[in-house]
């Protein structure tokens, strides 16, 4: 119980700490949402205006109260940029309520690919005495940590849209107007962020498991006269998977936080692409938003980490 | 009966055990003794056909009864292999902390020997459970039923090397082979595991194949012993007759180098002046330890408890404990590496030094030898202001030591991977003299080290005593290295210093009844 009380205070803390450095960055970093609004032909009454409409002309730590006070109760605030209709700015809240599902069905996808590819074939790997099929798989699993993500994008629309002819490259359908079209869609995006995570998985998951084999308790095991797949699957995966799961959780929290490169070569209305125009519109509600949204996310991916941690190796549990 | 003929293994073109022969009888207890890289442990882990992948089976064959397990040119049977395993033959190993798995219970880690071997008389999962909680009672394992249920890092080493027993004969193998099954653990623990096994072999009427370093123990468990030494099998025989009438040279070394309690009248000179050098009173050590609490911080861990002692000039006092008893930490206390105490610490030398246990890593891989002997010397000048430590005399410096630790001038160049364990711990040895001080701590300096080397370790660190007077605070766990090198005694346990007293007196009439415990001549 104390533990998790902890992890909830780091939580608020943390969040605390990262809203105020995002807008103290804000205020360093060059370049004025009011002339990014108006361009730069814009009179100064016109953009006085403005700034006055948006809250600008206060002092910055009068509009950082206004602002956490406005997200304590709630309120989001409204994007400086994205407008609902003609005469009311977009709130922030529905702006990233609308595109969080795709990010979060991105990275549900992709990981469960992830895990399902990568876990076998990682301990079939280390287990392997099959000198081929080593290789094959080193430089498999190389090649796809090395291939650029918006390279490997291109080459998954090809093979699968072009070649294959599985989906028709940039006929996304928002989820809410077709679901099953849009997984079907969202699968080979998912595939192209999946291919090089699944390398890594492997590779991270073969390595470890070597190491275990090479342990005392295997030998023991041995000793016993167990089979050698027993051994694999019974006693070393479980402690194999101990580091391997701490990466898992990296890779999450990255995938989480929104892929940008795969969600523009899929054209993806993802938040990934929505950090990207929000920071270069200057568009502060929706970044201040989107980084504690990321933040959020690492924490308590991490939070879930450590729990399969201690779910997985006794020695670390809570009494 | 189990036949090793004409065995010879090599790694990498290097012959790791050549043209071995050796038979165990049944209900004979066969020790294999030799040094660190003698080929003990390749000779027992090829009766189980458990050696690694890179090892070459030249010539020769093992023979279980009238089947062939092992024979050079021949491909093993993994299969048949695998079905004597754990049921004819089982193993017991060295460190019971890390041979057992330690995300598995250690009771269906003992019930997988029954489901590998005898699912057909134990069916369900209840009668596995039965067969061994029974096992676990007759190793001697309290609380057997809800041991079953615990992991073994709820257990401390001698249980766990316990539960290794235990899995090792809930089948009643003919063979049981315990590869060093003590040497990870305390004295007092140790000789009840050797009871143990010892009773097991008289019980089960099997065979054991006792591999150990330590012939004080091999003395006290095996009837007969095979001396072994780089590979080969020098000496072969009824273990008295061994002990009392050595054939070769290097079976009259070993033995000879074993520590005894026999007195050595020239070696048992005491040095001490008299003079105070050292005096600590009511000294208490803390760890820093993260409390459990929400925003609890850190909580002071309490070690030693007002611990009180005396060193005099040129005397070594000797400290026994076992391990996790605070030993380790008064030394640091002392030396001002841990300023987390209370108490008060007079100290009347200046640069007390300190020798590791470990020759291996407490070295700098990346450094050469006359780097690091040099080091301390550095800092010299601040107490002594007529040295100059310029690079000249700190080179003459190093090298006068290291010929005095009995290592040549071109060990000055080398790197420590390059020298060997006994020569590492000499190397450690001049670095803790090199500045001359009058109290060194040797904290287990030669437990790591083997029997032969660890006696040259003995004398020159006895040496260096008379030459420089200088006191020792030696820390070891060996009853006998103790009982050597020691004037007088101090015990410790949990914290507490239980007595501390003249070498003679401590042993033949100790006041405590753990030190009489822990001294006890099996």
């Amino acid at each position: 119980m104390t533990y998790i009380l902890k992890k909830i205070a780091t939580l608020i803390i943390t969040l605390f700490l990262v809203s105020v450095l995002a807008f103290l960055a804000f205020q360093i970093i060059p370049g004025d949402v009011v002339t990014s609004i108006l361009g730069t032909e814009a009179t100064p009454e016109r953009e006085d205006a403005l700034r006055a409409e948006l809250g600008l002309d206060k002092p910055p730590v009068e509009r950082y109260i206004n602002w956490a006070t406005g997200v304590l109760r709630g309120d989001f605030g409204k994007s400086y940029r994205y407008s609902k209709n003609m005469n009311e700015m977009m709130p922030v809240a529905d702006l990233i309520g609308d595109k969080l599902p795709v990010t979060l069905w991105l990275a549900l996808l992709s990981l469960i690919l992830t895990i399902l590819i990568s876990i076998p074939l990682g301990v079939l790997w280390a287990g392997t005495k099959n000198k081929f099929f080593d290789g094959i798989l080193n430089v498999l699993t190389q090649g796809s940590m090395a291939v650029p993500a918006f390279f490997l994008g291109i080459l998954v629309t090809y093979l699968f849209g072009i070649i294959f002819k599985a989906f028709i490259p940039g006929s996304y359908v928002g989820y809410k107007d077709d679901f099953p079209g849009f997984i079907s869609y969202m699968i080979f995006p998912a595939i192209a962020i999946a291919i090089p995570k699944t390398g890594m998985t492997a590779r991270f998951l073969r390595n470890s498991t070597l190491t275990e084999l090479k342990s005392d308790y295997v030998r023991t095991a041995k000793s016993k006269g167990v089979t050698d797949g027993h051994i694999l699957f019974k006693h070393v995966l479980r402690n194999a998977m101990l580091p391997v799961v701490t990466f898992l959780g990296m890779i999450i929290a990255e995938v989480v936080a929104g892929s940008i490169v795969v969600e523009q070569v899929f054209a993806l209305p993802g938040i990934g692409r929505l950090l990207i125009s929000a920071i270069s519109t200057r568009d502060f509600p929706v970044v201040e938003i989107l980084i504690l949204y990321i933040t959020m996310v690492v924490i308590i991916v991490y939070f879930i980490v450590d729990i399969i941690y201690r779910i997985l190796d006794p020695r670390i549990r809570v009494e | 009966m189990i036949k090793i003929e004409n065995l010879t293994i090599s790694f990498d073109d290097k012959k790791a055990v050549s043209d071995i022969s050796l038979e165990i009888k049944p209900g004979e207890i066969l020790g294999l003794v030799g040094e660190s890289g003698s080929g003990k442990s390749v000779t027992a882990l090829s009766l189980m056909g458990l050696m690694s992948h890179e090892a070459v089976l030249e010539s020769g064959r093992v023979t279980f009864g009238d089947t062939c397990l092992l024979k050079a040119g021949e491909k093993p049977d993994e299969k048949m292999l695998r079905s004597y395993r754990g049921k004819h033959m089982s193993m017991v190993f060295q460190e019971p902390m890390t041979s057992l798995n330690p995300t598995m219970k250690v009771g269906p880690q003992v019930a997988e020997q029954l489901l590998l071997h005898a699912k057909d008389r134990y069916p369900d999962a209840q009668s596995r459970r039965k067969c061994v909680v029974e096992t676990f009672e007759s190793v001697g394992l309290k609380e057997a039923d809800s041991l079953y249920d615990k992991y073994p890092h709820q257990l401390s080493g001698g249980m766990r090397q316990r539960v290794m027993i235990a899995m090792a004969v809930i089948l009643h193998p003919e063979l049981i082979i315990a590869d060093e099954p003590t040497t990870a653990l305390d004295v007092t623990i140790q000789n009840q595991i050797v009871r143990l096994l010892k009773e097991i072999n008289e019980r089960e009427n099997n065979s054991m194949l006792f591999i150990t370093h330590d012939l004080n123990l091999a003395r006290r468990i095996c009837t007969r012993l095979l001396v072994m030494k780089d590979g080969k099998v020098v000496e072969r025989g009824d273990t008295e007759k061994i002990f009392t009438d050595p054939q070769t040279d290097y079976a009259k070394k070993l033995i000879a180098a074993v520590p005894g309690r026999v007195k050595h009248p020239e070696i048992d000179i005491n040095n001490s002046t008299g003079n105070k050098i050292l005096s600590v009173r009511d000294l208490s050590v803390f760890y820093k330890e993260q409390s459990k609490k929400l925003f609890g911080g850190k909580i002071n861990r309490q070690v030693v408890f007002s611990a009180g002692f005396d060193i005099y000039e040129g005397e070594t006092l000797g400290l026994v404990g076992e391990s996790g008893c605070g030993k380790s930490s008064l030394c640091k206390a002392i030396l001002g590496i841990n300023t987390n105490i209370k108490g008060s610490i007079e100290n009347k030398t200046v640069r007390p030094q300190m020798i590791f246990q470990d020759p291996y890593s407490s070295l700098n891989p990346v450094r050469t030898i006359g780097w690091q002997l040099e080091e301390p010397l550095y800092t010299m000048d601040v107490l002594d202001k007529d040295i100059k430590t310029d690079k000249k005399w700190r080179k003459e410096q190093a090298l006068k030591m290291l010929e005095r630790v009995g290592l040549d001038e071109s060990y000055y160049s080398r790197m420590p991977s390059q020298l060997s364990g006994g020569q590492r711990q000499r190397v450690s040895i001049a670095q803790a003299l090199i500045t001359k001080p009058k109290l060194i701590f040797a904290d287990e300096p030669v437990s790591a080290l083997d029997v032969t080397i660890q006696d040259q370790v003995l004398d020159l660190l006895e040496d260096l005593q008379q030459e420089y007077g200088i006191a020792y605070l030696f820390i070891s766990h060996d009853i006998n290295v103790i009982h050597r090198v020691s004037d007088r005694i101090m015990v410790m346990k949990d914290g507490h210093i239980l007595e501390i007293g003249d070498r003679d007196k401590v042993f033949e009439d100790p006041e405590n009844a753990y030190t009489k415990e822990l001294l006890a001549e099996p």
